[in-house]
């Protein structure tokens, strides 16, 4: 089933306990398309990322992703064949240094068995060598200054580097599709406006990507989201653009009548 | 090749260059071989006043060195411009040693006992190091190695050649066996569940019949290249060194190859999928890291190892019986580890080899041992819980 959708989400439910996490969702991303995700606290939203990228297996429902059903897969085998994601609470490798953590994130490209790295050393070395270079370009792309210090630890790094860090290490597997967990989360409004430069900088760069991004800051899903979808209790309650949603009652009730 | 001389504009400025480079490599020289000096003084002196002040007094020499950050930098530099020198003027003296210790094959002896422990380090340095998977069976891994290698040698006359390798790979099928549980249970548990199977190695070892039981395997021959046996002495530049010295020379090739095996393993992207484990699984799950596999490599790989020093060890001791391989072992190794460094080859070499030498020149301390590496593993993991040389970072020129 794979009518031009990159990721297509059928009948996603998932109970946790007696809570029911997610409630038959429906969802599609089309190739180069950039969905917003939003909702309340508590909606579902990174419940979905986990059932999409494998680290939960829904109690219903299939995954497809570029044309084959992945939600039996591992999360491992799902980053393999294209999908790379953050997370609400940074999960960098903290003690490793930042070149390290864009590294790793290109681990599903690095040839190499066990044989070759005790036997064909050289190879693994110039292999290594090139990743270096690919992540210090990676890095060099957003921020100058946090390719020039990637040799120091993550840990070291204020908020807005480590999302930038993360974001780095996701575009570093080369993925189709690309989830960003509340990226804005805990910054201030320079650091939120760098964001978004930073998103329009990958779209520039990874042309074919596509994304999903959930968040709470509306200015950010307003501007760079081509359709929004809108979660309520596990359930999809709208789905639209932008301003559509924005004008959707059950919407406004649920959601944006509870900010200003 | 690095080039010794760079090019310069007047013969002067080359000459002064040259001289301070020689001047520079000289001094690594000295301070260098005081080092070695430190170290030859700490093996041969006696009694427990003099073995205590050389302790000290290098514990007292490490912290003023920590504590000024130009000694430590400057120290750290002269190394670096030099690493080429200062590896090889170290391994002359590491092939020196037994000559210079020759009226003491009891000192020999030790120091072959303290590469076997670094050989163990090493190993389980991959899974308690990189990856904190905290594993006690290490005895059963080194148990499996040394029965292999000299059943097969006792019963069937296998060369020790052939053996040693054999108890390698038997120890490392041991090693994967003992890696599918991780499948199903995260750390604490995992380590109980190590502790368990080395309990249940040691039990069969000892009511299998096969395996000789209570009374073990014993009539191991001494390894022979040719008509050489190591049983003998050793005939260098005219000096008869005692046939511990043998086994020295063998534990200490066995530890290097090691050692360029562990580097190699960290830096690549097996021993950086082991690190992503440790900081995060689920992120590194979502790396498209294959988290079970390499942890399971982690087992089966250290247990080679383990299983080579054990089948080294066998040949040495020329009898082995289940009290070799205890649970207490396990824990000493576990401890090296934990003192000399987690994730730092070099640091864990330095933990093995303190933690055999100073118990055996501090003979009082045996009645005492399972305390003080109790207390031992508690102060570091209070104090320094990252091993006395933590990981390094690594550099991508």
């Amino acid at each position: 089933m794979k009518n031009h959708s990159i990721l297509q989400a059928r009948n996603i439910t998932i109970s946790f306990g007696g809570l029911r996490a997610l409630d038959r969702v429906d969802f599609d991303v089309r190739p180069r398309e950039t969905v917003g995700l939003i909702g309340p606290n508590g909606s579902g939203k990174t419940t979905f990322f986990n059932v999409i990228s494998g680290i939960y297996k829904p109690d219903e429902g299939e995954v497809w992703f570029e044309g084959e059903n992945v939600v039996r897969r591992k999360p491992h085998e799902i980053t393999k064949r294209g999908m790379a994601r953050t997370f609400q609470n940074s999960r960098l490798f903290w003690q490793l240094s930042i070149l390290d953590n864009v590294i790793i994130g290109m681990h599903t490209q690095q040839k190499g068995t066990l044989f070759d790295v005790i036997f064909r050393y050289d190879q693994t070395k110039q292999e290594l060598r090139r990743c270096a270079e690919k992540a210090r370009e990676i890095l060099s792309y957003f921020s100058q200054e946090l390719c020039d210090k990637c040799s120091g630890l993550v840990v070291d790094l204020p908020q807005g580097d480590r999302r930038r860090v993360e974001i780095c290490r996701a575009l570093a597997s080369n993925p189709e599709l690309l989830l960003l967990d509340e990226p804005s989360a805990g910054m201030s409004p320079e650091e939120t406006d760098k964001l978004m430069e930073d998103i329009g900088k990958v779209k520039e760069k990874y042309k074919d990507i596509s994304l999903i991004i959930i968040e709470h800051d509306m200015v950010v899903i307003e501007e760079i989201a081509q359709k929004v979808i809108v979660f309520n209790y596990g359930k999809k309650i709208a789905e639209g653009t932008f301003s559509e949603i924005s004008k959707n009652e059950e919407v406004l009730e649920a959601y944006l009548g509870e900010e200003s | 090749m690095k080039r010794l001389t760079k090019r310069f504009s007047a013969p002067e400025e080359e000459r002064e260059h040259v001289k301070d480079r020689l001047g520079s490599i000289l001094f690594l020289f000295l301070i260098e071989t005081a080092f070695f000096g430190l170290i030859l003084l700490f093996l041969v002196v006696e009694g427990i006043i003099p073995v205590f002040s050389v302790i000290l007094g290098t514990i007292l020499l490490s912290y003023l060195i920590k504590r000024f950050e130009s000694v430590n930098d400057f120290l750290q530099s002269l190394f670096n411009c030099h690493k080429r020198v200062a590896i090889l003027w170290g391994m002359i003296f590491l092939l020196a040693l037994p000559i210079l210790l020759h009226k003491s094959p009891y000192l020999i002896h030790i120091l072959f006992l303290a590469g076997l422990y670094a050989a163990l380090a090493i190993g389980l340095d991959f899974q308690v190091g990189s990856t904190h998977l905290v594993n006690f069976a290490t005895a059963a891994d080194y148990g499996i190695g040394a029965y292999t290698a000299a059943l097969l040698s006792v019963k069937f006359g296998w060369s020790f050649w052939v053996v040693l390798p054999l108890g390698g790979v038997a120890a490392a099928l041991f090693g994967f066996l003992l890696g599918l549980p991780t499948m199903k249970t995260k750390t604490y548990y995992l380590s109980l569940v190590t502790i368990a199977v080395g309990l249940v190695i040691y039990l069969l070892l000892n009511n299998f019949a096969w395996t000789g039981g209570p009374n073990g395997v014993s009539g191991i021959p001494f390894p022979r290249i040719g008509s050489f046996s190591f049983g003998s002495s050793l005939l260098i530049f005219g000096i008869e060194l005692p046939f511990q010295a043998n086994f020295y020379y063998l534990i200490l090739i066995l530890v290097i190859i090691e050692f360029v095996v562990a580097q190699r393993l960290y830096h690549s992207k097996i021993g950086l999928a082991w690190n992503a484990i440790r900081d995060d699984e689920i992120a590194a799950e979502c790396q498209g890291i294959d988290v079970t596999g390499s942890k399971i490599m982690a087992f089966y790989t250290n247990a080679f190892f383990d299983g080579l020093a054990g089948a080294v060890y066998a040949f040495n001791v020329s009898f082995i019986s289940p009290e070799n391989f205890t649970f207490m072992l396990s824990v000493i190794v576990v401890t090296m580890v934990i003192v000399g460094g987690m994730g730092n080859t070099a640091g864990v070499i330095f933990g093995a080899i303190i933690m055999t030498l100073i118990p055996e020149k501090l003979q009082v301390l045996q009645t005492y041992r399972l305390w003080v590496f109790g207390l031992i593993i508690l102060l570091m993991l209070l104090v320094r819980p990252k091993g006395l040389f933590p990981q390094k970072i690594r550099q991508y020129t």
